[in-house]
């Protein structure tokens, strides 16, 4: 059995481990949990606060795989948003501005906005049971 | 639903993913062996310490997967080393990663676990030599 047979496991695997990290951000900024200093009186209708909700339904979403492709195209945008807006002015390489994680997720959300979301989601789920497609 | 249209270009976008993933991952091996882009941290790094080796693993790893060429084991190993770099270093500081500092190293941990399996991508060095030259890529 070659490792490609496993291979849309891992892929739901990459997204879900993928969509609890993500998910870390929003609760930091709205629920304090892990308390993070630099998120404190966050304003809701600020721009980390819109981040911070785009964040939370979108990362909950992409953790249960339902509508992964739409929302993880949304998600890779606005990472590409917080690198370009966050991290690229502090210096060129994302090792030392601080923008790793921003890019490692941006390019994960592409791949998984064009592989879908693999075996293990509520949208192979949803296909098995109709024909739509 | 008008995005699966996009399925069509998911493996070239999986050889996006390692490309840049390589490229990201080349940088901490060069910050350690090489001191670029420098970082106070690796400072002054022993080659045969433990952070020397993983260093070396992450430059000839991240090189190898930057090219495509044995992506599959280059993976593997980097992989496994992401994951012992998450449990030795982050994980005594705290049990969240995202307060720990090792949000990257699960992420990186994944993602070339992601690779073992679904290989390089046609973008790669691997996907020529698995091509016979006499025949045109599709």
């Amino acid at each position: 059995m070659s490792p490609q047979f496993f291979s849309p496991y891992l892929l739901s695997v990459l997204r879900i481990m993928t969509g609890l990290l993500f998910l870390q951000h929003p609760f930091a900024k709205f629920f304090k949990i892990p308390h993070v200093a630099m998120f404190d009186n966050l304003q809701l209708f600020s721009l980390t606060g819109v981040a911070g909700m785009i964040e939370l339904v979108g990362g909950a979403l992409l953790v249960l795989g339902l509508f992964t492709r739409p929302v993880a195209f949304i998600l890779a945008g606005e990472m590409a948003f917080a690198y370009f807006i966050g991290h690229a002015p502090r210096g060129f390489f994302p090792l030392t501005n601080g923008g790793e994680p921003a890019v490692l997720f941006c390019f994960i959300f592409l791949y998984l906005a064009a592989a879908g979301g693999g075996t293990w989601s509520i949208d192979a789920l949803r296909r098995s049971k109709s024909n739509d497609y | 639903m008008r995005f699966d249209s996009l399925a069509r270009w998911s493996p070239q976008v999986l050889s996006i993913l390692r490309i840049v993933a390589a490229l990201l991952i080349l940088q901490f091996g060069m910050a350690k062996l090489f001191g670029f882009p420098y970082v106070q941290m690796f400072q002054g790094i022993q080659l045969f310490s433990l952070y020397g080796l993983a260093g070396t693993i992450e430059l000839v790893g991240g090189a190898l997967l930057l090219i495509g060429l044995f992506t599959r084991p280059a993976a593997f190993i980097l992989s496994g080393e992401m994951a012992a770099a998450y449990f030795i270093a982050h994980f005594p500081k705290g049990f969240i990663p995202l307060l720990n500092g090792g949000n990257e190293a699960v992420i990186y941990c994944f993602v070339f676990l992601y690779f073992v399996f679904a290989g390089p991508g046609p973008w790669s060095l691997d996907a020529v030599r698995e091509t016979p030259l006499s025949h045109e890529m599709t």
